[in-house]
């Protein structure tokens, strides 16, 4: 078989797996889009017959979305501003100096990415209620958040740190630049990049968190949007389409970001999972 | 002061400020509420005590009240379960697709790229998909099933006691597979080529340079990878809120989402943080290996 022959045969392959594997997320768009009666054929329509596009609407309208998605981007900001201030510098010594100090202090955060947030929210949450933080629970939220993700975001960045050449400081500082002004005018626009990607992962990550804020925010008109679709997806329900068009504009923000960025997201990742 | 100032500006005193906030913020954050919940499960905590620190000690009897449950033992068993299948699943499904992408041709990276969408996805929606998906009477899951032959009555996968696991294992397999797959094909990508080169000048066939060469050269990936996906599996919590939430009759619970659920359901706060520092234990030794492997792989 030629060359080409097999890459195409090989790429036919691949679409089909990639078919298979994508296929909870078609049938959740095709579902979102199928009529009440619909939605419970047998046997079931893979291609809805009347798309119903109002659903959308039905349900943005119904379901308060427009407050849920809000507070789920003041809770991803919020984090992601809070980790990258507090990270980036962390992240940029860890990589600067090899030493004992350095192994224990990266021993230590990677244990603490290690914890699972289910776990930590009992002392989390008798701790902030004794502080009186719950209170101001979208705060709370941020500030659990960020301490749960930071260990994550400084190991990825850290990588990028690390493919920062060391003599393009050190020139800075020998043309006069104090230690602040070589940070700021060389080191930090040269790793840029990652740091943008690795912020965009933590992004993504926290939009969609839901343990703490399930836990902390009692109040629903500042709840996120993963706690509005938990509260949405009761024990029996059988609104499927509503639901599965919650789904859909709670998620295609986020597959819109990937798949833009997914080359820089995924190399990103890789850097500094393994490494 | 001077000094002080112009050596937080131009001298180590710059490296010292960047990293004590963010290390303070993490000690406060995560290292505190670790030691605090090992306080607490020596305490007894109910309702009227939350808003102290001096509660009565009870000593080991959390954990002995814990363990005389009856419910414990299954759940501490469905975790066993739940963690080697999705791990088992996620590993070798992963590996195949690794090993199929590793053949270069053209949109192979793109594609392969395309899989981690089930990653970045928020949990709860993964979870809402797949409880849809794996409804007993109208889930397509069972129709697929059906119509292959593979079985001949809908299975209700979420309220059945012997399928709840099993219903959302599937969804975390789903779920972590493309990571898997990532990062086994950076460890793949690593191997250098004329190794192969030479195996197959020696006359080594396709399933000999596989055993002999890529599994050898892959260990310390591949312990990276078991290890980071335990973490990962007992961290999953989102799947269970959205498809079981451990029930029925706890037939799909597991330890990390019942210490949620006494906490936050039973208000049982102390056995809550009981079940949570034996879990923090387990994860702690994961992350050891998780460390041990990674380092091996930068010194070669």
């Amino acid at each position: 078989m030629s060359d080409t022959n097999r890459n195409r045969l090989m790429l036919v392959i691949a679409i089909v797996m990639a078919a298979i594997y994508l296929f909870p997320l078609y049938w959740m768009f095709i579902t979102a889009l199928k009529s009440g009666s619909e939605m419970f054929a047998t046997p079931p329509s893979f291609w809805p017959s009347e798309p119903q596009w109002a659903t959308y609407a039905f349900v943005w309208e119904s379901r308060g979305m427009g407050r849920y998605l809000w507070n789920s981007l003041v809770i991803a900001f919020g984090s992601v501003t809070l980790i990258t201030v507090l990270g980036v510098g962390c992240a940029y010594v860890l990589a600067r100096y090899r030493n004992v100090w350095v192994d224990i202090g990266l021993f230590l955060i990677l244990m603490l990415q290690v914890l699972p947030a289910s776990l930590m929210i009992t002392p989390i949450f008798v701790g902030f209620s004794q502080l009186g933080m719950l209170n101001y629970p979208r705060l709370a939220v941020i500030i659990a958040i960020a301490a749960k993700s930071m260990p994550f975001f400084v190991v990825l960045v850290r990588a990028t740190f690390m493919a920062v050449p060391q003599e393009l400081e050190e020139a800075a500082l020998v043309d006069g630049n104090s230690r602040v002004g070589a940070f700021f005018n060389i080191v930090l626009p040269l790793a840029r990049n990652g740091i943008l990607v690795s912020a965009i992962l933590i992004f993504m990550q926290a939009f969609g968190e839901f343990v703490y804020s399930k836990s902390i925010i009692q109040a629903v008109e500042l709840q996120p949007a993963s706690v509005g679709l938990n509260s949405f997806m009761g024990p029996n329900t059988n609104e499927w389409n509503n639901i599965m068009a919650y789904a859909t504009i709670y998620v295609t923000p986020i597959l819109a970001i990937f798949v833009l960025l997914q080359r820089r997201i995924v190399s990103g990742l890789t850097s500094g999972a393994i490494k | 002061m001077k000094r002080l100032l112009s050596s937080i500006r131009d001298g180590n005193g710059f490296d010292i400020v960047l990293v004590a906030f963010p290390l303070g913020f993490l000690f406060l954050m995560a290292g505190l509420p670790l030691l605090y919940n090992i306080l607490m499960s020596f305490q007894e905590v109910d309702m009227f005590s939350l808003g102290t620190f001096l509660r009565p000690f009870v000593g080991f009897k959390n954990y002995q009240d814990l363990f005389s449950q009856p419910e414990t033992w299954p759940i501490l068993g469905n975790t066993a379960i739940f963690v080697t299948g999705s791990i088992a699943g996620q590993f070798l499904i992963g590996f195949g697709l690794a090993l199929f992408f590793w053949v270069n041709f053209p949109g192979a990276s793109w594609l392969r790229g395309l899989f981690l969408v089930s990653w970045v996805m928020p949990g709860l929606v993964v979870g809402a998909i797949w409880n849809w998906i794996l409804s007993g009477d109208f889930g397509v899951l069972n129709f697929m099933l059906r119509e292959t032959g593979i079985i001949s009555g809908n299975i209700f996968w979420r309220s059945d006691p012997n399928y709840s696991l099993y219903a959302v294992i599937i969804a975390n397999i789903w779920l972590g597979t493309a990571f898997n797959m990532i990062l086994l094909s950076v460890g793949l990508a690593s191997i250098p080529g004329d190794l192969y080169e030479a195996a197959e000048l020696d006359g080594a066939n396709a399933w000999q340079r596989f055993w002999t060469i890529t599994l050898p050269m892959m260990r310390s990936t591949i312990g990276a990878i078991v290890s980071l996906g335990l973490i990962f599996t007992l961290q999953q919590f989102d799947l269970f809120a959205a498809i079981t939430s451990g029930g029925p009759n706890n037939s799909s619970n597991v330890t990390q989402y019942w210490a949620w659920d006494l906490s936050f359901r039973q208000y049982d706060f102390a056995k809550g943080a009981t079940i949570s520092v034996i879990m923090i234990v387990f994860v702690m030794f994961a992350s050891v290996v998780y460390v041990r492997s990674t380092r091996h792989e930068v010194r070669g």
